[in-house]
């Protein structure tokens, strides 16, 4: 990642290599977040969402706001923003995105990519264009030792974070009623309505999930990240990369794909500075040529 | 009677379903060949196995003795198999004098040519003028194909399908989704084209009084299986087919 | 024949304009000339072949990044442009390898990723493409053939005819294209892949040659850029230039031939009056995309045609 604060220092022996490691994983969880939601809202709505990207800077936008500007709760302020992002997602689905679920598919990613241009500057718009950086919460302040390197204690809580969302989101659909609904509608839309599930409000609330995974990225993000325009399309690019390694429309494999391409980040930038995209990208190419559906596709 | 098309242990699955199953075949040149079965029974299957459009997961396929088991539908065009859909597919976006062009174009090697211009090609425009006639759609010519009514797209997808002037050409359920005017006119132009190509044709219908008329030989597929396969007096009198038809009229 | 006469009409005025116009107008023009070129790759590879590329502007900067390299080292137009065009056509076509074998879904994320991939090369290698600030102190190299002629490009409205010359030439070749036999084969894979294969079409090879073409008139395009500006920035690969030509060719019309140059027009016009009243110019773009897509899918050129019309 451009400006990552944690490159340490140039020695490339095993504490550096497992150090870096670490680093990547929790840069995985964030990617984790992103990927999840443009996952699910592929597998069940059949729409690729460009913008998800732009849902993950408002989300960040939005906690900097309630956190950083306001004074809010830490813990309350990421409340917030995700209830915030999921108001504008169900806002992009309801009045734009379900009227052009017939069409061709050319036609949502040139919608999603109007927004992603109206997001960019309604963010400049709104709180300028200079990247913020704001505070860490008090509880999360300080570095414990790792291999004998300090490692921030904000990235530990991260990586849990992503953990239990991780393990939230598959209770989620596997265990609740909603969530079979969901997987019900997925599979065969025309069923699910004829058994009674209303799909228009359906679709929206998983869209609403999406968007608030994504948000709850970019605000975790806050306290240590920059937050500034077009944070969310250097990452949606990662994003894809992951959902098409791991499958698209598949959990798990958004989780996997996630820990590679954020461990592989992070090696990247440790041992090839400038081509760390390019990395990714191959992996990607590699894993396409191999196995089109991804790692668990199918 | 030549070979033209033979299987051998032909299986196609889809998890633990078999859709085709030790489809052992011969299909004969000149001999008008219809596949009747009941639904699911995997007639479309073979089909898009013959054609092409999916790979098999056993079994080998043979054209005049060469194997084709895993050539590309695009290839198998070129060496004389051709289809129709079931499910209407033309260029919706071109019109109707295009959409005979470009198989006619594709037929004789012109289609890599990015300078010349379309208008210059006499021979081609000269067939699928000609072909356009067959089909009787010469009026709707400039029309984008997307606009023609439903029977006129079956005319045209018919008219695609001869085209490449292929040796062999499977129709799958051309008259499905017909209204009885238009089943009418495209089982005629059915006919038409069987008798003035030198192509063979392979319907897949469930029109029993089709099938009987028309047909020089009939396979029964069920479940994945070829049940019986002869003439179409033979087939009539078999018990096993008119069970699984249980007592319809054949 | 109305269209010939209004073609010739247009191609005259365009040929005097620097007669009757001043110094930014003959600036604009040649932007707008830049655009149309641009935007016209991008439909063949949308509008007539189906797939969306949301990283053109890749190839763009590989042409303006290679042509503005060439003219610092040997400073003779021609060269500097044809050179700039062969490397973004190699460029293209090597990805394009990697990338047309996928569903078009896939396809459009992968030219996004591309897209970016190269814009952060342009950003972070130093030492080739100047990192941020991009090269410099390009000359707007003389227009010769050693043994022939030598024409000196400073004067603008000497660079504009080259311009002029070039963006005729690619019209006039997009025409040939599309009216080909080949053109009538990536319409096909257009309208229904499927079908396209069942008819003997490799819809791989195919989709590969557009991609490339689309790939050189970007670097056309790309490669245009230095002599006039002198200086090529990493901006011009970013994603949200690879949206001028989208939203060029979507106002003009997709399925149209003369819609990505009525939307190139159309997009200079409403770029000039935008910037005039507010800085926030990607905003009022992505209100136009999304409008455009919501209600205006024909996009102008829908308003001069019947259903079925190709002008």
């Amino acid at each position: 990642m451009p400006g990552s604060p944690f490159l340490m220092n140039e020695g490339k022996d095993m504490e550096t290599l497992a150090f870096q490691g670490l680093i990547g994983l929790s840069v995985a969880m964030y990617l984790w977040l992103l990927a999840a939601g443009l996952t699910i809202v592929f597998g069940v709505l059949g729409v690729l969402n460009f913008a998800h990207g732009s849902l993950f800077m408002l989300g960040a936008y939005f906690a900097f706001t309630f956190y950083g500007l306001w004074g809010v709760n830490f813990w309350l302020a990421i409340v917030l923003s995700l209830l915030s992002v999921a108001v504008v997602g169900c806002f992009m689905e309801r009045f734009f995105l379900r009227h052009i679920y017939h069409m061709d598919h050319a036609y949502q990613l040139l919608l999603t990519f109007g927004f992603i241009l109206i997001f960019d500057d309604a963010v400049k718009m709104v709180w300028g264009g200079v990247a913020k950086i704001p505070a860490m919460p008090s509880f999360f302040e300080g570095t414990v030792s790792v291999v004998g390197r300090p490692f921030p204690v904000y990235n530990l809580f991260i990586i849990g974070a992503g953990l239990v969302v991780a393990i939230v989101v598959w209770l989620l659909f596997e265990k609740t009623w909603w969530g079979k609904m969901v997987r019900a509608s997925a599979s065969d839309r025309e069923m699910a309505s004829a058994i009674g599930i209303n799909i228009p409000r359906l679709f929206t609330g998983v869209f609403a999930l999406g968007a608030m995974l994504a948000a709850l990225g970019g605000a975790l993000g806050t306290p240590v990240r920059v937050v500034a325009p077009g944070i969310g399309a250097a990452m949606i690019i990662q994003a894809f990369i992951i959902t098409v390694i791991g499958g698209l429309g598949n959990l798990k494999g958004a989780f996997v794909g996630a820990v590679i391409v954020g461990t592989l980040s992070a090696y990247g930038i440790l041992l090839f500075p400038v081509f760390e995209l390019f990395l990714i990208f191959l992996i990607m190419t590699v894993v396409l040529m191999v196995k089109p559906q991804g790692l668990f596709g199918g | 009677m030549k070979e033209i098309i033979r299987t051998e242990s032909l299986g196609k699955y889809f998890g633990e379903m078999a859709a085709v199953h030790e489809v052992t075949l011969t299909l004969q040149e000149g001999l008008f060949t219809s596949v009747i079965g009941p639904n699911g029974a995997g007639k479309t299957t073979l089909i898009n196995l013959l054609s092409g459009y999916i790979l098999p997961d056993r079994g080998r396929i043979y054209f005049r003795e060469k194997e084709i088991t895993r050539l590309g539908p695009d290839k198998r065009v070129k060496i004389g198999i051709s289809r129709s859909f079931q499910v209407m597919n033309i260029f919706p976006r071109m019109t109707v004098f295009q959409n005979i062009l470009l198989p006619v174009l594709s037929r004789l090697n012109k289609t890599s040519s990015a300078f010349s211009s379309l208008k210059g090609q006499k021979e081609a425009v000269g067939e699928a003028e000609k072909i356009l006639g067959e089909v009787w759609l010469q009026e709707e010519k400039d029309f984008p194909a997307g606009e023609l009514s439903h029977g006129d797209q079956r005319l045209l997808e018919l008219g695609i399908a001869v085209a490449t002037n292929p040796q062999i050409c499977f129709l799958d359920e051309p008259s499905s989704g017909m209204n009885p005017i238009e089943r009418i006119k495209v089982l005629e132009l059915v006919k038409k084209l069987a008798s003035e190509r030198k192509t063979t044709f392979i319907i897949v219908e469930h029109d029993m009084d089709i099938v009987f008329s028309l047909s020089d030989w009939i396979v029964v597929m069920n479940r994945g299986e070829v049940l019986a396969e002869g003439k179409p007096a033979e087939i009539r009198e078999n018990q096993e087919v008119r069970d699984i038809y249980l007592g319809e009229e054949i | 024949m109305k269209t010939r006469v209004a073609i010739l009409v247009l191609v005259i005025l365009l040929a005097l304009l620097p007669a009757i116009a001043g110094k930014y107008a003959l600036y604009v023009t040649i932007h707008i000339l830049l655009l149309s070129i641009f935007s016209l790759g991008f439909n063949l590879l949308f509008g007539y072949t189906g797939l969306l590329s949301f990283g053109q502007a890749g190839f763009y900067a590989v042409g303006a990044y290679g042509c503005g390299k060439i003219l610092l080292a040997y400073p003779s137009l021609l060269v500097g442009i044809v050179g700039g065009v062969v490397i973004a056509g190699a460029v293209s076509l090597f990805l394009g390898i990697l990338c047309i074998r996928h569903t078009r879904m896939y396809f459009s994320m992968l030219t996004l990723s591309f897209g970016m991939m190269i814009f952060s090369v342009a950003w972070k290698w130093r030492d080739v493409t100047g990192g941020d600030d991009g090269l410099v102190g390009i000359p707007r190299a003389p227009l010769e053939i050693p043994g022939f002629f030598k024409i000196n490009m400073t004067p603008m409205e000497n660079y504009y005819y080259v311009v002029l010359a070039f963006a005729i030439l690619a019209i006039y070749l997009f025409h040939r294209i599309v009216h080909s036999p080949m053109g009538l084969a990536i319409q096909g894979i257009r309208d229904s892949e499927t079908r396209a294969a069942c008819i003997g079409i490799s819809v791989r090879k195919y989709r590969l040659l557009s991609f490339t073409i689309a790939g050189l008139y970007a670097g056309l395009a790309g490669s245009l850029l230095p002599p006039l500006e002198s200086t090529v920035t990493p901006p011009v690969a970013h994603w949200s230039y690879s949206a001028e030509p989208v939203l060029a060719t979507l106002l003009g019309g997709i399925y149209t031939f003369s819609g990505p140059i009525v939307g190139s027009v159309l997009f200079y016009l409403l770029k000039d009056i935008i910037v005039r009243f507010t800085e926030y110019w990607l905003i009022c773009l992505g209100i136009i995309v999304v409008v455009l897509v919501m209600g205006f899918r024909g996009g102008v050129m829908s308003i001069f045609l019947k259903e079925g019309g190709r002008r």
